[in-house]
């Protein structure tokens, strides 16, 4: 465990050293931000939609009760906006973004192909993570943004048509709620997250062990430990700003 | 003997309690070729990761052109390696590239050649290692053959001045084989450039190398000039060279004998 802590510390200033002093492969960045982003995007779209479609439902029931039916928009918008939204992100990225970060560097490594870049004195840090980190800090917070308007979209979709309340009513309290601060603060959350992933994912890729199992059990140790990682760090950030 | 470009210094190296490389002492003469064999699994292969510095000794040193490699700072490793050309056993090509575009890698990042001259300076070391206009086929259709030479052409495209070549034969059939030394001799006498060769073929052994090297248990068990090592009378050498001197025996009407190794 503190020899992983160790190695991922050297790994992380390794990579920012060559980010810092090395030329950035800037088409391998914008290649990667593509990559990760349109990837993810179908199925970060689609659950996003059902979270705020259910961040509707259960804000309404309970709000109803109280009489609150015009707090829904603030609900949907805070909660969406300032912890589903980035969290979302992260998982999914975590869950398709990591993990083939983490096995494709992983195959690199076991077939010695990052030993081949390292003897052609091709920095694999440069060359292999740098992108991927570069690249992942322009996808996530471009895919907050687009889940940020999909969840409140079908909110106030569902709002309206299903529960059968004031649509402009909602957008007023939940675009009301909002601060810009509250954007930022998500924003922030993305890219923390987003390096996050790319570094833990990329450092299991690097360490894998050799053959298959190898592979398999870096790609795991990459989603579960980001994922947990990220849900941590998001509880400190969310502390740290809104407290 | 010539002045050793490269001096392997007391190394050892040990994964776990499995000791691979013990206190070993190599000099290999510059300009020439030199050839390692050895059983499977004696540290032939780790032996070389140590030269290039992608391995790190237990304990000793490893020189390289009078550099350390086993102390020297990263950036000061990156450039020394700059002179090194290296064909790993799997030959390590990226399979999301063109057979081309792994040879061009080097290329492209050391060099300010233009596109076209990059795609003729490919051409030209494809046709070198017998695979001329396969520049844009994709690595994963090639035969395991294929792909070494491929690895070969890649080692081989800066023109370094020392080129490792982990079993270079193994895998081809003998006409390719016969190619692939003769590209070597040819190298070394026109370019000077200074090979070590793994193989387990001493026919090629014998005919590419000056001196030759026998690695078993982790140590060196004989290193001569190539004519001297062929009659070593250490009887590990004996043992390994007898399959190769056995041929004779068979094609003379006699039953081939398996040698024995340990
Ligand atoms: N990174 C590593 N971690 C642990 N053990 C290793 C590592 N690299 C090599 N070994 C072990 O060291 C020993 C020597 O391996 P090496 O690949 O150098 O053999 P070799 O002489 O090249 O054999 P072959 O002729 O089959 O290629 C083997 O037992 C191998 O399992
Ligand atoms: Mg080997």
């Amino acid at each position: 465990m503190s020899g992983h802590v160790r190695g991922f510390a050297r790994f992380v200033g390794r990579t920012a050293s060559r980010a810092w002093h090395h030329p950035i492969p800037t088409g391998k960045v914008w290649e990667q931000a593509w990559f990760i982003g349109v990837k993810a995007m179908p199925i970060l779209l689609t659950m996003t939609a059902f979270i705020g479609s259910n961040l509707a439902l259960q804000g309404y029931y309970a709000f109803k009760a109280l009489g609150g039916q015009s707090l829904l928009g603030m609900f949907v918008s805070l909660a969406g906006v300032r912890e589903m939204a980035p969290l979302m992100v992260a998982a999914m990225t975590a869950a398709k973004a990591g993990t083939e970060m983490a096995s494709q560097l992983a195959v690199m490594r076991i077939r010695e192909q990052i030993d081949a870049l390292e003897v052609m004195s091709i920095d694999p840090y440069t060359w292999l993570v740098v992108p991927r980190c570069l690249g992942i800090l322009i996808a996530l917070p471009a895919l907050t943004m687009m889940c940020i308007l999909t969840l409140i979209g079908t909110a106030w979709l569902v709002t309206m048509l299903q529960l059968g309340e004031s649509g402009p009513q909602f957008l007023h309290t939940a675009f009301g709620a909002l601060t810009g601060q509250d954007l930022w603060i998500a924003l922030f959350k993305a890219a923390v997250f987003g390096l996050l992933i790319s570094l833990i994912s990329c450092y299991c890729g690097f360490r894998s062990k050799p053959g298959p199992r190898g592979v398999g059990d870096a790609t795991n140790a990459a989603v579960v430990t980001s994922a947990v990682v990220c849900a941590v760090v998001n509880y400190l950030i969310s502390e740290w700003m809104y407290a | 003997m010539s002045e050793p470009i490269i001096s392997l210094r007391g190394v050892s190296k040990a994964f776990g309690d499995l000791v691979v490389l013990d206190d070993v002492d190599l000099d290999i003469p510059a300009g020439q070729t030199t050839a390692i064999i050895g059983p499977s699994g004696t540290g032939k292969s780790v032996l070389l990761k140590h030269i290039v510095g992608l391995l790190h000794p237990d304990a000793g040193h490893v020189f390289v052109e009078g550099v350390d490699v086993t102390t020297v700072s990263e950036a000061e490793l990156y450039e020394v390696r700059k002179s090194m050309g290296m064909l790993f056993q799997n030959g390590a090509l990226f399979d999301a590239m063109s057979t081309g575009d792994n040879i061009a890698l080097p290329l492209r990042h050391h060099t300010s050649l233009s596109e076209a001259e990059i795609r003729a300076r490919v051409e030209e070391v494809l046709e070198m290692v017998e695979l001329p206009g396969l520049y844009d086929r994709p690595t994963s259709a090639l035969s395991g053959g294929q792909r070494k030479r491929v690895g070969l052409a890649r080692a081989i495209v800066l023109q370094p001045e020392i080129v490792l070549f982990d079993e270079p034969n193994s895998g081809l059939d003998p006409l390719t084989s016969d190619t692939i030394d003769r590209l070597i001799v040819r190298m070394k006498e026109t370019l000077g450039v200074t090979f070590l060769v793994i193989t387990h073929d001493i026919v090629s052994a014998a005919h590419i190398a000056d001196h030759i090297a026998m690695l078993h248990r982790g140590k060196v068990e004989a290193f001569a000039p190539t004519a001297e090592f062929l009659r070593s009378t250490s009887p590990v050498v004996r043992r390994f060279l007898q399959r190769n001197l056995d041929l004779d025996a068979t094609t003379a009407g006699g039953a081939p004998r398996l040698p024995h190794l340990d």
